[in-house]
């Protein structure tokens, strides 16, 4: 719809280079496709099937067009280029809502009935956290692409041992620690925070808090609203950290309830009185785009996720996440010769791959991929429709990811 | 002070925004004696249609408003003459699932249509800014759906009860046989209501566009709850009630996720199961 969607033919013809070599594959047909390479290897029996869910419904149906976008393009240069260990990657993509229970019948589904060797997708940290203990029973490996409780990578595969989930995106570590170490510079004494009233909105917080609270003794935490899920009117919220006069307001609020808290919040004249304001989730496409010249300039966000030159148009962090899966599962069956889970597990296990955001490391202990992701100030700049990120920051991932074994002293940041 | 004001403010343009799209529900249901489910996807669809006179045909928001729900209306009239109108005499749970069709098919359509991602409208020019009350920013436009809601209120108790139309509708909905026999065409007049009703829901997501700033595929379904509650203490079928339900339930959600946030969504439904015991057929409720 309108000048902002790509279609995917689109998303694939702006995508640069290597999408070009698709574009020949699609209309060349047979011409182009290399059959004689699957088949060449027998070691693998193909075809390797991946079965991928996200949000297609509901408030947030944007998420699952984005993950598609990603996960299609990944799957049709793979295959145009002789597939993974000479199979045919043969993908099916699912509606997972929001709901836990509709996750775990989904990825049933795909291993009971669709034969999946692979699974990837989920959104919802609470869909992730609910899919986890049955993960070990289906032993398929789950990449979880977009979900970003610490919980699953901390407790599920390092402290129970649920070895076939890994997680190639962001960990709430770089919402709540890496904001932390960016917030201690600020002069900003009293913080606020309006958030999701759920896993994600709390574990954030939290995060935020224990650690400002470590690099900048003397910090006050002053007001605190939770804005349960599907909020569109957040004007009751906007007073309650006026009323609190803050220095500093940090939110989780993400995809379209972001859109409208900002929105909100700008008609009430909040970023005027309070001077430091950080959206770990603001840089995400979706919100830059919709809010366009709404969004106030000078606000912290984080970007998950460098843009590349690559990339002639700006890719969601989502299209990215699912991109870059099915390159991970490529690399890990050729590196182990077999499709085998407990094979591709071991593969993983601290594989290196190099991707649309940058080098990523799987780590060994907790399956989570560690990268680096800047932060920035939102600009004006004339060329673009909406702010861009001026006065970039990196932290390194390893300065702020929590680190095994997760629990008692030194395993969360500062390290020293 | 101006905390209790500002608290208020946001109470009332949220009461008086969720009246606007419970009044129609209620009006269907108090005339045609049918929950309609899909009302919600009324409210969306007037929301996209306004979204897209007032971005694509370039007409400005307030053209949005005027045609957008009107276009509205045609969905309603399908929905009622080819669909609804064949279950008015099976039972209740029929037409809930009917009804529930239509939000699903709603649902789907507007992500084939206008896609499946948030759609922001762009900043109002008319009515756009924000004036300080007690030194804080409101926005105007709140001012104006404060205003919209008692406009709306007022509109609808002359249509029924001070014109001839209003008599008629009356009388079919008290005696749908009785109205009949003495030569009301009371298929029509249903017809007309269900129009009428689809495009007070449709209006509401017209005025949602500014008001919540965002466009989902499924913005109606929060809505429609909110509605029905209000409908459910007000008294299902009271247009009265519906008025005073949504005032109370906005200022005590309001004042709720300000004072108590803890209890915000509790107090809201402990309020309700209250007036279900005290009171089952609602505050303004007719005895049955």
């Amino acid at each position: 719809m309108g000048k902002k969607r790509l279609s995917r033919r689109q998303f694939l013809k702006l995508a640069g280079g290597s999408s070009l070599a698709v574009a020949a594959g699609g209309i060349g047909g047979a011409l182009a496709s290399p059959k004689w390479v699957w088949g060449a290897t027998p070691a693998v029996k193909g075809p390797i099937k991946v079965g991928y869910q996200a949000i297609l419904s509901g408030t947030l149906a944007g998420y699952g067009e984005f993950h598609k976008m990603g996960v299609q393009m990944a799957v049709e240069e793979i295959n145009a280029r002789g597939g993974i260990a000479g199979q045919k990657v043969d993908m099916e993509f699912r509606d997972s809502t929001t709901k836990p229970d509709e996750a775990i019948k989904n990825a049933r589904y795909f291993v009971d009935s669709w034969g999946a060797d692979f699974l990837g997708g989920i959104d919802s940290s609470g869909q992730a956290l609910a899919l986890a203990p049955i993960m070990s029973q289906l032993d398929r490996v789950l990449m979880v692409t977009h979900a970003a409780t610490e919980k699953l990578t901390e407790d599920f595969v390092y402290k129970q041992g649920v070895r076939q989930i890994f997680r190639i995106c962001m960990p709430t570590y770089n919402d709540g620690h890496a904001a932390a170490f960016l917030a201690k510079d600020f002069p900003a004494v009293k913080w606020s925070t309006v958030s999701p009233k759920y896993e994600y909105g709390f574990t954030c917080w939290k995060m935020f808090q224990d650690t400002l609270k470590k690099v900048k003794p003397g910090v006050e935490f002053v007001a605190e609203s939770w804005a349960p899920f599907g909020t569109t009117d957040f004007r009751s919220h906007i007073n309650t950290i006026m009323d609190a006069k803050p220095d500093g307001l940090y939110s989780t609020e993400w995809a379209g309830e972001l859109i409208s808290f900002v929105k909100q919040a700008k008609e009430a004249g909040l970023f005027e009185k309070v001077k430091y304001v950080m959206l770990p989730v603001g840089a995400a496409m979706d919100v830059l785009e919709g809010l366009g010249k709404d969004m106030p300039d000078n606000i912290w966000i984080s970007a998950r996720y460098r843009f590349q030159k690559r990339w002639n148009h700006y890719p969601a962090y989502v299209s990215e996440t699912g991109y870059s899966t099915l390159y991970a599962f490529k690399a890990a069956v050729e590196k182990a010769g077999s499709k085998d889970t407990k094979a591709v597990i071991a593969a993983l296990e601290g594989m290196e791959m190099s991707s649309p955001a940058g080098r990523r490391l799987f780590r060994k202990e907790d399956h989570q991929a560690i990268y680096d992701v800047p932060w920035g100030k939102t600009k004006t700049d004339p060329k673009y429709p909406f702010k861009v990120m001026g006065e970039m920051k990196i932290i390194p991932a390893k300065e702020y990811f929590n680190r095994p074994p997760f629990e008692g002293p030194g395993t969360s940041p500062p390290f020293k | 002070m101006q905390s209790l004001v500002h608290v208020c403010l946001a109470g009332l343009s949220n009461g008086m925004f969720i009246w606007l799209v419970a009044s129609g529900l209620t009006l269907i249901f108090g005339v045609l004696g049918v929950l309609n489910f899909a009302h919600g996807s009324f409210y969306m669809l007037g929301a996209y249609c306004c979204f897209t006179v007032l971005s694509h045909l370039g007409a400005g928001y307030w053209a949005g408003l005027l045609l957008g729900p009107l276009a509205v209306c045609a969905a309603g009239y399908v929905v009622e003459r080819f669909f609804l109108r064949h279950v008015y005499r099976i039972a209740l749970p029929y037409q809930l699932l009917l009804t529930f069709a239509f939000v699903l098919i709603f649902d789907n359509l507007v992500k084939i249509v206008w896609g499946g991602g948030a759609l922001s409208p762009p900043q109002l020019t008319f009515l756009g800014g924000s004036i300080p009350i007690l030194g804080r920013k409101y926005p105007v436009y709140n001012l104006f759906i404060i205003a919209m809601g008692p406009a709306v209120a007022l509109g609808l108790h002359l249509l029924l009860e001070r014109t001839w139309y209003g008599k008629i509708i009356r009388a079919a909905s008290s005696d749908r046989e009785m109205s009949s026999a003495i030569g009301v065409r009371v298929p029509t007049l249903f017809t007309g209501v269900f129009v009428f009703g689809t495009w007070l829901g449709a209006l509401g997501g017209g005025l949602a566009v500014p008001y919540v700033g965002l466009l989902t595929p499924g913005m109606g379904e929060t809505i429609i709850i909110e509605a029905f509650i209000v409908a459910v203490i007000g008294g299902l079928g009271s247009l009265k009630g519906a008025f005073v339900g949504a005032l109370v339930i906005g200022v005590m959600s309001a004042f709720g996720t300000r004072f108590f946030p803890t209890f915000d969504m509790f107090l809201i439904f402990i309020l309700m199961a209250g007036v279900l015991l005290v009171r089952p057929q609602g505050l303004f409720g007719a005895t049955r």
